[in-house]
């Protein structure tokens, strides 16, 4: 194994972004301290103004179709990094906007709090790109250590400070399990670059250690039974870090589960399937359930959001180029309607002062336009036409059914109706329930501007999704040789015993 | 111009409701403009397209075919066929009745019109559907509109179990008993609505993805799979029972009718109107379209499990409706009743039987649409519904107890409506096959009759309480368009069914000629007007006379 730490100009182009990037957060960071009067509005702007010009740096990439690999394969820009990096730089774009308001709410460090979101949105753009077992350790912590700050930023709050101990404990058993687990590979493969492993023999501590790396993987995006975290987290975070927490750490960890599991052990799918199934079939009927008696709005979302993490994992257990395809999709609506409804949730936690659900009563009639928003971005998420969130759950279904996951389908049709009942409920709230107070909601311009790109999101990608299904689908070229043997194979005979 | 007419139809109430998100709520008569206006194109153009619909060319007509999805092979393709033709213009005719029904309306009228042309455009939009995933998706998506329109205008459903026969003796209905946890709010009748309909709504679709995977053609679209798709075995048999359960509970067949009455019962009238009036033919109209185009062996084996449960329908829904005391439980349940007859119509598979039962649908849109818009007059009226407190309206209400009678004689299937020639083709056609069936119809008949007559007897006639006396009358041109417009419907297609018959039989013929392999009379002698002689038995002259084209 030979690094190469030399860098040309064409590789640093690679790494342009990231690099940019930090140079930007020096920038953010010097201003705030340099000039003492700076209203941090425009702090919040200037940190926009960096992550916007990374996103069109992005952007160029992927229409150039420019892609390679550095350090020795460590770090890989391809169309997927690419489409997972946009995914992360739009959430952290959205956040920062929500946060506008919140952020008066702290009592000090205003101006870090921004530097502290867009630099975990760096360490996550490099979660995308992690390439090898070192590079996901590295990176993984990297994107987390912000977390641990930003959950526990509401310094005088009880719930905050809980949230982030928590949090920090969990994490960091989290990342024991990590290395531990690298170290069991590294150790019975020789290796640590992903595509190189697909070759190796199936031992015991390899095994081990692969359910290590998944079990800190899961910690990440919440899966069953690894979700522990989330609902107190989530409650207790400041909520423009729940809605960074609900999104950007889950789609920079399926970066990694997907080259993970589709690259380095993809000749072990028979195996990892199973298990797969499993987290997938916990994580959709147990956030479903327990989301029922919820009664806190953020928890709904978090054990929502558990259950939505299942619903991804019914693609990644497909393991065809499909189902990544319908992966990335997925994460895409999700990222509108669960930023939007958090949008809303931050609207009316800013004029009520709480996120219990009984105080979004009679929403309808003090705030028509929250309540339609939210009902939209509810809807979508239980996946109801023609919003986006119903093409997203059809397209992971049409491509597990072409793998035959039957009993998967089944469960996660299930739970389609589990969800939209605790949806209704919220809407029932909204739109049914007479208002206790009848004071109309007034919405700030950062916030509205969330909504609108929630809505505009949502609805367009629901009538039109042609273009971003084309999006998602060039993305995951690389995983085309899965394709290949599925699409040649004569369909199956009748598996119902006939 | 006359290719667009069903993106016309389709898209003229999606872009009412649009424009009316602008608007304010403030302004009444804009507000009320809009939604008509979106309405009034969308039934200009059904109109059109029920006159232009070519019965001699038959098969799909008015093609619209957009790509959409290439990855998952599905379009927007849109299309009718004289089975979808008729009931477009049901769900376009109720439609508009229903933003007149609902004029008076005071609180968010605005939303209430946005959400009522959603519905009413998904509805249409599964009728016109050629394309599994699009029929899905409208169909999924005239589910939740029905949730906010019954939550936020709809009324409290008092005393659901509460029905006393006339001895005084407790009844109830013991399978809607099963479903039902005790609460009576139309906030109850709202989600057990929606949670039964997208729970069934899942089990359908999860037949339409083996259809897609099964097929191996790699599309959704239903004439392709109809030509290239080959089912057989159990397979066939699990997605035929997946597709029929899943979509007949909408229809609703029994025993999964609970939602239904429940649903009627808390409902605004306009929305009971196209609950009952199309919503509920979503259901027969989605078997025919897939089940029947599809897997049209499987049909032939299975479809007798409609015949059974037709006979349950048919007798349970009218001795439930005979017992109930709430006006919109009697309408309800005695659509329940009514849509058994569909299904035995269906379930006979044949051409006589199968028009019949197209004709029905659309037959039962008028009838139940004027009903339910009389009794929501009433309601709006007394603020009741109970039966018992009722009674003399008459003297308040001479053209709205008018109009119920011919609203019940419609029901009935008396001669001059619609109606009557619906149930004489039923009757007629299931009779080789389904005698015992047509049997309990023919007595369902009756107790239709019983439970209607008993209803307008406990409205309109008898003594008045006093707190009625400032109840008046429908007189406005306003109030009184819907129902002539229905009433007018129903009696000139009674008495001028040509078109209307030749229509539906140009979709029947080739579909039953699929499943049966029994080639038409009306092939040979390439004349439709008479393809029903033969068939018929010499028992009904009547029926001959009324359904052969003037």
């Amino acid at each position: 194994m030979t690094f190469s730490l030399t860098l040309s100009a064409s590789d640093l182009l690679l790494l342009l972004p990231e690099l940019f990037l930090t140079a930007w957060l020096c920038v953010v960071l010097i201003a705030d301290f340099s000039f003492k009067r700076i209203v941090q509005e425009q702090l919040a702007y200037l940190t926009i103004l960096g992550l916007t010009m990374t996103l069109a740096c992005l952007v160029w990439f992927d229409i150039t179709g420019l892609t390679g690999t550095l350090f020795g394969k460590m770090f890989v820009l391809d169309r997927l990094a690419i489409f997972f990096k946009v995914l992360i730089l739009l959430a952290t774009i959205l956040v920062i906007l929500l946060s506008i308001d919140y952020v008066h709410r702290f009592s000090f460090f205003r101006g870090e709090y921004y530097f502290l979101v867009a630099m975990s949105a760096l360490g996550m753009m490099f979660m995308a790109s992690a390439n090898d077992l070192l590079s996901l350790f590295v990176t993984l912590e990297f994107a987390t250590f912000g977390f641990y700050v930003l959950v526990s930023y509401l310094r005088e709050d009880m719930a905050s400070n809980e949230a982030g101990l928590k949090f920090f404990i969990l994490g960091v058993f989290a990342a024991g399990l990590l290395a531990y687990g690298i170290s069991l590979v590294f150790g019975e493969t020789g290796k640590l670059v992903f595509s190189d492993m697909s070759g190796a023999t199936p031992t015991t501590g390899l095994v081990i250690g692969f359910l290590l790396i998944f079990a800190a993987l899961g910690f990440k995006i919440g899966a069953v039974p690894f979700h522990s975290w989330i609902p107190d987290t989530y409650q207790g975070a400041p909520t423009p870090v729940t809605a960074f927490l609900s999104i950007a750490p889950k789609v920079a960890a399926f970066a990694i589960l997907l080259r993970l599991f589709l690259v380095a052990l993809a000749t072990f799918k028979p195996a990892w399937t199973l298990l797969i199934v499993a987290a997938s079939i916990l994580s959709m009927t147990y956030g479903n359930i327990v989301a029922i008696s919820q009664r806190n709005i953020k928890r709904l979302l978090a054990y929502s959001g558990i259950a939505q993490v299942g619903n991804v994992l019914i693609g990644l257990a497909a393991g065809t180029k499909m189902g990544t395809d319908s992966i990335l999709f997925y994460l895409l609506t999700y990222l509108f309607a669960n930023l939007g409804a958090f949008a809303v949730i931050m609207a009316i936690s800013n004029a009520v002062g709480s996120d219990e659900i009984d105080d979004y009563s009679g929403l309808n009639r003090r705030s028509p336009f929250l309540a339609f928003a939210m009902l939209l971005f509810l809807l979508s998420l239980a996946g109801v036409p023609p919003l986006a969130g119903f093409i997203g759950k059809l397209y992971i279904f049409v491509a597990a059914i072409k793998e035959g996951l039957y009993v998967l389908i089944t469960v996660g049709l299930i739970n389609i109706v589990i969800s939209m009942y605790y949806y209704l409920i919220v809407v029932k709230k909204m739109y049914i329930s007479e208002p206790l107070d009848t004071s109309p909601i007034k919405t700030t311009g950062p916030l509205r501007a969330v909504i609108y790109v929630g809505l505009a999101g949502t609805l367009v990608i629901g009538i039109y999704p042609q273009p971003f299904l084309d999006w998602a689908v060039a993305a995951t070229l690389m995983f085309s040789h899965f394709m290949a043997p599925s699409a040649s194979m004569p369909p199956p005979a009748t598996p119902f015993g006939g | 111009m006359a290719e667009y007419t069903l993106l016309i139809i389709l898209f003229a109430p999606f872009a009412g409701a649009l424009t009316l998100i602008f608007v304010s709520n403030r302004q009444l008569s804009l507000v009320r403009g809009i939604a008509a206006g979106s309405a009034f194109i969308s039934l200009i153009a059904s109109i059109y397209l029920f006159y232009a619909y070519d019965p001699l060319r038959g098969g799909f007509q008015f093609i619209q075919r957009i790509e959409w999805s290439r990855q998952l092979g599905i379009a927007l393709h849109l299309g009718v066929d004289g089975i979808g033709t008729p009931l477009v213009l049901a769900s376009s005719i109720l439609l508009f009745a229903g933003i007149f029904v609902s004029w008076h309306i005071k609180d968010r009228i605005k939303e209430f019109y946005i959400w009522i042309l959603i519905l009413a455009a998904a509805t249409i939009g599964v009728f016109i559907s050629l394309d599994l995933f699009f029929l899905y998706f409208f169909y999924e998506m005239s589910v939740i509109p029905m949730y906010l329109l019954l939550g936020m205008w709809g009324s409290h459903t008092k005393k659901y179990l509460e029905m006393t026969d006339p001895e005084g003796l407790k009844q109830r209905d013991s399978v809607g008993f099963i479903f039902n946890f005790g609460a009576n709010s139309k906030e109850y009748a709202a989600m057990k609505l929606v949670l039964f309909l997208s729970a069934f709504a899942v089990v359908a679709l999860m037949g339409i993805l083996l259809i897609y995977k099964f097929s191996g053609l790699n599309t959704f679209d239903i004439l392709v799979l109809r030509e290239q798709a080959h089912f057989s075995g159990p397979l066939a048999t699990v997605i035929w029972l997946l597709i029929f359960f899943g979509f007949a509970s909408i229809a609703p067949i029994w025993p999964l009718h609970s939602w239904s009455p429940v649903g009627h019962a808390a409902a605004p009238a306009a929305t009971s109107m196209l609950h009952a009036g199309v919503l509920m033919k979503l259901g027969h109209f989605s078997i025919i379209r897939v089940a029947f185009e599809i897997l049209p062996e499987t049909t032939r084996e299975l479809m007798p499990i409609a015949a059974v449960l037709c006979i349950f329908s048919i007798i349970y829904g009218g001795l439930v409706a005979y017992y109930a005391k709430d006006t919109k439980y009697v309408i309800g349940y005695s659509s329940s009743s009514h849509m058994g007859y569909v299904f035995l119509g269906m379930a006979a598979l044949d051409y006589i039987s199968l028009s019949g039962a197209v004709i029905y649908m659309f037959a039962h849109a008028m009838a139940t649409g004027m009903l339910f818009a009389m009794a929501g007059w009433v309601y709006d009226q007394t603020h009741t519904r109970d039966i018992p407190s009722l009674g003399g309206l008459s003297n308040r209400m001479p053209f709205i107890s008018a109009a119920f009678i011919i609203g019940c004689m419609a029901s009935i299937g008396m001669p001059g409506t619609v109606n009557f020639i619906a149930e004489v083709m039923i009757i007629v056609g299931s009779w080789n096959k389904y005698p015992f069936q047509v049997v309990i119809a023919v007595l369902g008949i009756v107790l239709t009759m019983a439970y209607l007559f008993k209803m307008m007897r406990g409205l309109f006639y008898g003594s008045m309480a006093e707190k009625y006396s400032h109840s008046h009358d429908a007189v406005t041109v306003v109030d009184r368009l819907p129902l002539l417009i229905m009433i007018t419907v129903s009696i000139s297609f009674g008495i001028f069914p040509g078109h209307l018959y030749s229509v539906v039989r140009s979709g029947v013929d080739p579909l039953i000629a699929r499943i049966t392999k029994v080639v038409p009379v009306a092939e040979h002698s390439r004349d439709k007007s008479r393809a029903a002689l033969p068939l018929m038995p010499p028992t009904a002259p009547e029926a001959i006379a009324k359904v052969a084209p003037q």
